[in-house]
């Protein structure tokens, strides 16, 4: 017979007004098992434990029900005093009696509450004779880090966690790590340079002995859980000995090729073999195959003359390299939506309409114009300049509902780069609201408005179109009331943050989870913002959702602690809620296989003394279970169960309803 | 053994039995919600909390009814929201299944309900429960069902 | 081809593939010693092969023999299985499930023009009237899966909206209030005998330990009551949901006559139109209790 003690708190009055407390601890007394009941004012508090594990103790009880609060407040305070009296933590069992009885019937004769607290604490009872101890799980980790994205949130994090001391792969799919803010000029709201404040962080990341930078790779396959995951990440073929190229640039300089440049946005060319931009990271070249002549009609080959180390191979090929992490740090970033989609604005059509990035382009001192605001179509610079907001933001029908959050101060930047570095200019900004929220963020962008004289007009704009050299802006100014019609000599579109092309893909390959607009979920959209559904799996930056460069940076810094964390001891351990096969009943029918959304089950075989297979087996790995027994439900022959939540104390739970 | 004493007191009359099994992460924490906001409902209901409506097997349901429950609630995460990623649509496709199983066999589907409640859905799961109680406590008590044990099985014909 | 031709390519057949060892054992149908009924044969010997017969009687569904259930016939080695098309859609099923896999059994489809349901039935002649739903509404007469086709090419097709007694049935019991269908179905039930011959003569009930036989904890009512009448028929329909392939032998076994083939019938339907599945088709495709789409149809979650 167990030996079951209950403990029934009256939570101040917060139960104790709506249930009879002592009743439910009387009633429990005569259930079958039980051997000692008791009601107490505060059973979370010190006093109310220490009173918990004397009873334990005096009483050698076996099993623990303490009917209080919901089991997500105090599950784990109970279950860790029982385990220190003695008892297996899993023996102790919470019944909701606050938030599911005392507080929703607010019967002040107390006796539909402690009707239903009676029911409630018995089918517990009830389970937890049914509870069988649990071990935590012990996994093994492997104290190396994949980080995924060579942007700055992906930086940081390699960063931190290659400072705590650990290894680091940082895999980037260009040719240079640096991502989107290596593209910008000055950064809100303090306006220092992108590029002065990045590149150190580059060259720290390129130069840190536990950092290891695969660029120009991807990742293509991952396996294994938590501490354990095998990677396999392609290192697609630079045509450049990384090894021995020295960085000194004189095949990019011979290269007699050119193509448009996709760091640049299309707003100039580049050779054919390249490096992004001039501080790339790491200094190394490599060949566009596809637009190659050497390589797609074996004719010129001028890089490979002219180079000194004789680091140029043209037959090169992808290498499939795997390695094994602990964990996994996810910031590939984001883009900006294809502007094309918005043929009211002219984008692609009229050659001064450009996008919020190219502005970052035309202002930045390394970009094409070395800094000088000059429009693409004839290189003047632009008298008058209007900047459109939301673009694709806040518009469900043609773009995204949400708001993109960084346009607004970003535009207000950029009205002042253009007051600054074109004096007696004038620009415009249609925009719906202004979002300056964050440290200064509201300051600047008076200052763009009444410093830097930048004329805020509230509306959308309806239509641009051409006119004598002249980019014509027809829009509503709400505030007035009026239609503005405005001659403008450029137009900047601030298009919507979207999530980068194959999120999804990538998303699948590890297993985590993606909303409609393919931006991943975050575990818990508060309080664990950096951490995935999937455990050892966690996520920095905006791929998650449009964030600005101080989120991001904290982003990575907060993924990077996660990794240490997990990373501090060789073990880790876990919640044994994991499914369990019976081999003896097992079908191998593979439904729990095919069903499972972790691929936690593998297929096992049953051997003979002879090495001979005699069965086949399905087998749960318990480093990947999640524990949602959805295998479980769906074994016929009921050859599956899952620890903590089993068909036996559910069974009970419901018999003694 | 059965629990669940009548609950005639202040209302006066029968009260039916409704047995939910809910997810841990979203119904059960709206749940939870519906109680840190001192809402109020209808206090026939006994939850049965599982980690997500995926490992809610059909039989559960059956179990429920020959427990001498007078209603069922199965409810979980909106599709797409699941702790799991995928259970809740596993369990969705189940519950196509059974329920029209069901529904063939003859049971009253005022009696078996299935619900999505968030864990921001205190008031849909409050009015839930206070609907189904209502509609359930209209039909009485499952006296077919619960009469079957009772019931000598027919000799062969 | 009469039945009397395919019997003779039959037994060449069977003869051929024991002689050669291509296959270890040939389970297929023959007489009974009074010969007034077909029964399975297990032929492990190539001279023993005339005993083979096919004609309207042979309406057991051989299928079974493959599963798990019969662990002295998977020691015999690789079979060879005379089958139906209604047959082999069982065996479709049980290589997605993984019971058996598609090279280590050698399929005889047999060229069908239909059965009779119960061999009492039959008066040396068949006929429509003594013919099964299933038999009317077949469109696989011609074997979809086998090693080697048997018989001429059937030329039937079948209705495009499915006739028969069971149809009917279920529109009618559909079109009845819930009360109604309650009690038709409690009396059906209150006749079972838990005796499991449903179960027994199911080559999808390949489960080793049935969960009837479940205990800790008892998930069926053992014992003979209506209440445990109606859960273990329950769950079975539930377990062949999107899976049964509506061949009819649980029904035809049950010793108290329980219309099952109406259960299963109408899940049948219910897969067809919730996730336009047809179970026994295409090994490939996994039965849909199993998998999801994210757009399943949902209007009665609320």
């Amino acid at each position: 017979m167990p030996r079951i003690g209950v403990f029934v708190c009256q939570c101040g009055n917060n139960i104790a007004a709506t249930v009879d407390t002592k009743k439910v601890a009387e009633d429990m007394a005569k259930v079958p098992g039980v051997v000692y009941t008791c009601d107490y004012k505060f059973m979370c508090s010190s006093p109310g434990q220490e009173m918990l594990k004397q009873a334990i103790k005096e009483q050698r009880l076996d099993g623990i029900i303490v009917s209080a609060c919901s089991p997500h407040m105090h599950e784990k305070t109970f279950r860790k005093a029982s385990e220190a009296a003695g008892i297996n933590p899993y023996r102790c069992e919470v019944t909701n009696i606050r938030e599911q009885c005392s507080w929703v019937h607010h019967d002040q004769t107390k006796r539909v509450g402690t009707i239903k607290s009676n029911d409630l604490t018995r089918m517990t009872i009830e389970r937890l004779k049914k509870n069988s101890p649990l071990t935590r799980i012990k996994i093994p980790v492997k104290k190396k880090a994949l980080v995924i994205g060579g942007g700055i949130a992906g930086i940081q994090a390699a960063l931190d966690i290659a400072e705590g001391g650990r290894e680091v792969i940082l895999v980037e799919k260009e040719p240079s790590i640096g991502g989107n803010m290596a593209r910008l000029s000055e950064t809100f709201p303090t306006m220092d340079c992108s590029q002065c404040i990045l590149t150190p962080k580059m060259v720290e990341a390129e130069l840190h002995e536990n950092i290891k930078l695969y660029t120009y790779s991807e990742v293509e396959k991952v396996d294994g859980y938590i501490g354990n995951f095998t990677v396999q990440i392609r290192r697609k073929s630079k045509y450049v000995d990384e090894d021995r190229c020295t960085g000194c640039g004189e095949c990019i300089e011979k290269c007699p090729f050119k193509t448009d440049s996709q760091f640049e946005l299309g707003l100039t060319k580049r050779k054919v073999i390249y490096t992004p931009f001039p501080q790339s990271v790491p200094n190394v070249p490599v060949i566009d195959a596809p637009n190659c002549p050497k390589i797609q009609k074996d004719k010129c080959g001028a890089c490979a003359i002219v180079c000194g180390p004789k680091c140029i191979d043209f037959k090169m090929e992808d290498k499939i390299v795997t390695e094994e992490f602990g964990a996994i740090v996810v910031a590939t970033g984001y883009q900006l939506m294809p502007n094309e989609r918005f043929d009211e604005y002219g984008y692609g059509r009229i050659k001064d309409v450009i996008n919020g990035m190219q502005f970052e382009r035309l202002a930045s001192s390394s970009g094409p114009t070395g800094g000088e605001i000059r429009r693409p179509s004839d290189g003047k610079v632009p008298k008058s300049i209007v900047f459109i907001q939301c673009v694709g933001s806040r518009d469900e029908k043609k773009g995204v509902s949400y708001c993109s959050k960084v346009c607004c101060m970003y535009t207000a930047k950029h009205t002042m780069l253009y007051s600054h570095k074109v004096h007696g200019g004038q620009s415009y900004v249609f925009y719906m609201d202004i979002r300056s929220g964050g440290k200064r963020y509201e300051e600047f962008t008076r200052k763009a408005i009444e410093k830097d004289n930048a004329m805020y007009l509230r509306g959308r704009v309806s239509r641009v179109y051409e006119k004598d050299g002249k980019v014509m802006v027809q829009g509503a100014d709400t505030l007035s009331g009026t239609q503005v019609e405005i001659e403008a000599d450029m137009v900047v579109l601030a298009t919507a943050i979207v999530s980068r092309d194959g999120a999804d893909t990538l998303a699948q390959r590890l297993g985590i989870g993606y909303d409609k607009y393919k931006f991943y979920n975050e575990y818990h959209p508060k309080l664990k913002p950096v951490e995935t559904v999937t455990a050892g799996i966690y996520l920095a930056g905006t791929c998650m959702g449009p964030m600005d460069i101080p989120e991001s940076v904290a982003q990575g810094s907060a993924a990077a602690s996660k990794v240490l964390a997990l990373f501090s001891s060789d073990e880790m351990a876990r919640e044994p809620i994991t499914s369990v096969v019976n081999k003896v009943t097992c079908n191998a029918c593979w439904d729990c296989v095919t069903a499972c959304p972790y691929s936690a089950i593998e297929r096992d075989t049953i051997k003979n003394r002879q090495g001979e297979v005699v069965r086949w087996v399905a087998k749960v790995n318990d480093g990947v279970c999640q524990g949602c027994g959805v295998c479980v439900a769906a074994c016929r022959s009921k050859s599956i169960d899952l620890k903590g939540y089993t068909d036996e104390q559910v069974f009970a739970a419901i018999n003694a309803f | 053994m059965s629990g669940h004493e009548e609950q005639s007191g202040t209302t006066g009359g029968y009260e039916p039995k409704i047995m939910a099994f809910v997810c841990n992460w979203c119904t059960y924490a709206g749940a939870d919600l519906a109680g840190t906001s001192r809402m109020e409902y209808r206090p026939n209901v006994r939850i049965i909390k599982l980690p997500c409506t995926g490992r809610i097997d059909p039989l559960f349901i059956i179990k429920a009814f020959e427990n001498g429950a007078d209603g069922v609630l199965v409810s979980g995460c909106h599709p797409g929201d699941c702790h799991y990623t995928t259970g809740n649509y596993h369990a969705r496709r189940r519950w196509i299944g059974f329920k029209h199983l069901m529904e063939f066999t003859g049971i009253d589907m005022r009696r078996l309900h299935f619900s999505w409640v968030s864990a921001s859905e205190a008031i849909k799961w409050v009015d839930l429960i206070n609907n189904v109680t209502d509609e359930i406590k209209k039909l009485g008590p499952f006296m077919e069902y619960r009469g079957l044990k009772d019931a000598p099985p027919q000799a062969a014909e | 081809m009469t039945d009397k031709d395919m019997e003779k390519t039959l037994r060449e057949k069977a003869r051929e593939l024991l002689t050669s060892g291509e296959v270890k054992v040939v389970i297929g149908w023959g007489w009974n010693r009074a010969r007034t009924k077909t029964t399975p044969i297990f032929i492990t010997n190539p001279d023993e092969t005339d005993r083979l017969i096919f004609n309207p009687l042979c309406v057991n569904n051989l299928s079974v023999y493959l599963t798990r259930k019969f662990k002295d016939i998977q020691a015999l080695g690789r079979p060879a299985i005379v089958a139906k098309g209604c047959d082999i859609k069982n065996i479709v099923v049980l290589i997605t499930e993984a019971q058996v896999k598609r090279q280590d059994v050698f399929i005889i489809g047999m060229v069908c023009e239909g059965m009779v349901y119960r061999q009492e039935l039959w008066k040396g002649e068949l006929t429509p009237e003594i013919m099964p739903t299933k038999c009317h509404n077949c469109d696989v007469r011609n074997p979809h899966v086998a090693d080697f086709v048997i018989g001429g090419r059937s030329a039937f097709t079948p209705p495009e909206a499915p006739v028969g007694m069971v149809f009917e049935k279920i529109k009618a019991l559909d079109g009845q209030a819930p009360s109604e269908r309650w009690n038709f179905w409690i009396n059906e039930f209150s006749r079972c005998i838990k005796c499991y011959a449903c179960r027994q003569v199911c080559s999808l009930c390949f489960c080793e330990r049935c969960i009837t036989e479940k205990n800790m904890p008892q998930w069926i009512e053992t014992s003979a009551h209506q209440r445990g009448n109606l859960s273990w028929n329950l769950t079975r329909a539930m377990h062949l949901v999107g899976r049964c392939t509506f061949c009819g032998e649980c029904e035809r076994a049950c010793p108290v006559n329980i219309p099952l083939n109406l259960l299963n019938q109408k899940m049948i339907g219910v897969v067809k139109d919730a996730f336009d599945f047809r179970s026994g088709y295409d090994e490939k495709t996994h039965p849909p209790m199993i998998v999801f789409s994210p757009d399943d149809k949902e209007n009665f979650i609320k």
